[in-house]
């Protein structure tokens, strides 16, 4: 499926073996196990002592994006991973990782929690982008803590879902900083998905924005709770979009705006519905088949980043 | 003499439980240019939108042939495949497709004209002004190489300026090439730089006018109004 990113990523994990670590000047790129033992400063972090997984310390500006790669290719797997990526003050930094299976039919079952750090006026664009095979199951449990005047915009993409998805996103933003989450997923089959996202804007002029995009397809289940929590005069807006194509999928979202600051202004909207019949016809009455029509018109939908 | 490319035969449409065509007939021959004139409400857009084959609409009586095939029971793409192309009057936004995105999945031949190349890049019909939609849509319906287009109200909400260069462009890359066109126009403006070989009038549904000159019914609407229509000294007896 994506295993020709392999070779090129910075990082590259297939079931439990480490497959290269490519390092970059400025950049540590560690197995998580040895940044335990090697620096003691990031048990903060782990929490507990991991098995398996990446850890990536930016020291220095570097002028393309890192990437890592974490794939499935044998039958029921069991990784557990504990990342943690630390972007150093005044840094910039791009990142692309890439979580999948090899195959459609392996049973396998990835946990993946970590933790991701932007000091001082660090800023982070950081591309997730999920592909499993049907039968996978996946827990995705992420931590952003954003320093002062920091910037995080978090991509997140899944158009082939596991049979159960659950991904959990907090982000902590203190003064200045600010972050943006756009998240797109597509329900196929019958697959299962869960997003909790939650954003706490706790210092003053922080921003944090929430944008979803969801399409439910087959007889799919999507399930999403995104909250933004502001306990300081920061800015928030959660912007949630489903969109239904199939009269057994289910779509169902869950905004929650939490303000315990009088000055503080954070706002949302959200919406689900089907395809307009007068896109379709449209698009039918350009030569497009049915389908097509509805693929261009979802594809369309998500195009989100 | 010219052969038939579309017949509309004593054609009844619903709508939204509503009768809105009442037993309408039309001929357009090939390389023709029709006009179809009426008020709001009339049933023009209906027509059009009917013979494209939108499932909005169910046809309760009548045929459409088109190259003398059956095609009233034809699903749109496949009418888009034989020749036949509406230009929107108000065409719907599809977010997040380029236009150039979807002249790529529905192109039969490259088709460029410098007043599109910058609403390429531009997400279909979104926060286009109305001259930008007209232009879109003339991009999109002469990339299909239609055999007939169907312009509904392409006129509306244009300059005198953008009129021009919209009836330009008509000529050049569908009058020239022998495409046959129906013009369907409320106040008839466009009809002043196309020049129509035959001009209908709808009123509540059914075509009570057929007329080769055009500024003679132009001025006979201009002066009495589509309401004195039907006592017009052009109808038959």
């Amino acid at each position: 499926m994506a295993m020709k990113n392999v070779k090129n990523a910075n990082y590259c994990q297939i079931d439990h073996s480490i497959k290269n670590i490519s390092q970059i000047k400025g950049v540590f790129i560690l197995p998580s196990a040895e940044a335990w033992k090697k620096f003691r400063w990031t048990r903060k972090y782990f929490e507990k002592k991991p098995k398996e997984g990446y850890f990536v310390w930016v020291k220095k500006e570097i002028n393309f994006p890192f990437t890592t790669c974490i794939t499935i290719a044998s039958s029921k797997v069991r990784q557990n991973l504990n990342n943690l990526l630390v972007i150093e003050k005044d840094i910039k930094v791009k990142a692309n990782l890439l979580c999948n299976s090899a195959r459609k039919h392996l049973r396998g079952f990835h946990k993946a929690e970590g933790k991701i750090l932007l000091k001082e006026k660090a800023s982070l664009e950081y591309n997730h982008v999920h592909q499993w095979g049907s039968k996978d199951i996946v827990n995705s449990e992420y931590e952003f803590i954003l320093e002062e005047g920091s910037r995080l915009v978090y991509n997140y993409k899944n158009l082939l879902p596991p049979k159960v998805l659950n991904i959990k996103t907090t982000i902590y933003n203190a003064n200045e900083s600010s972050s943006n989450l756009n998240f797109v997923a597509s329900g196929i089959r019958n697959s299962k998905i869960s997003i909790k996202d939650k954003v706490f804007l706790e210092g003053e002029n922080s921003q944090g924005n929430i944008k979803l995009r969801l399409v439910g397809k087959d007889r799919s289940q999507i399930a999403t709770v995104s909250s933004i929590v502001a306990s300081a005069p920061g800015k928030g807006h959660l912007d949630c979009q489903g969109l239904l194509t199939s009269k057994n999928a289910k779509i169902s979202l869950t905004p929650e705006l939490i303000c315990q600051n009088k000055s503080a202004q954070i706002t949302h909207e959200a919406s689900i519905g089907k395809i307009a019949e007068e896109e379709l016809s449209y698009l039918r009455m350009r030569g497009l088949k049915e389908e097509e029509a509805i693929n261009l018109i979802t594809n369309g939908f998500l195009n989100l980043w | 003499m010219k052969k038939t490319l579309l017949k509309v035969e004593e054609l009844k449409v619903k709508g939204d439980h509503k009768e809105i065509l009442k037993g309408v007939d039309l001929t357009i021959k090939r390389g023709e240019i029709l006009a179809l004139l009426g008020p709001n409400a009339s049933g023009k857009s209906t027509l059009a939108q009917v013979i494209s084959g939108n499932p909005r609409y169910r046809v309760e009586k009548g045929n459409i042939f088109f190259e003398g095939k059956n095609i009233t029971k034809i699903v749109p793409e496949k009418r888009a495949k034989l020749g036949i192309a509406l230009v929107w009057q108000s065409p719907p936004k599809i977010k997040g497709v380029r236009l150039s995105q979807l002249l790529e999945k529905i192109s039969k031949k490259k088709v460029t004209f410098k007043e599109g190349r910058e609403l390429l890049d531009r997400e279909v019909n979104l926060e286009f002004s109305g001259g930008e939609k007209k232009i879109s849509e003339l991009l999109q319906v002469v990339s299909l190489d239609p055999k007939l287009v169907i312009f509904d109200e392409i006129d509306s909400g244009l300059d005198i300026k953008k009129l021009e260069a919209v009836s330009k462009i008509i000529k050049k890359e569908l009058l020239n090439k022998k495409v046959s066109v129906l013009l369907i126009t409320h106040w008839g403006q466009i009809l002043r730089y196309l020049k129509p070989d035959v001009v209908n009038v709808m009123l509540d549904g059914k075509i009570i006018c057929k007329e080769k000159d055009f500024k003679k019914v132009l001025s006979i609407i201009k002066k009495y109004g589509y309401e004195k229509c039907k006592e017009c000294k052009l109808l038959p007896d």
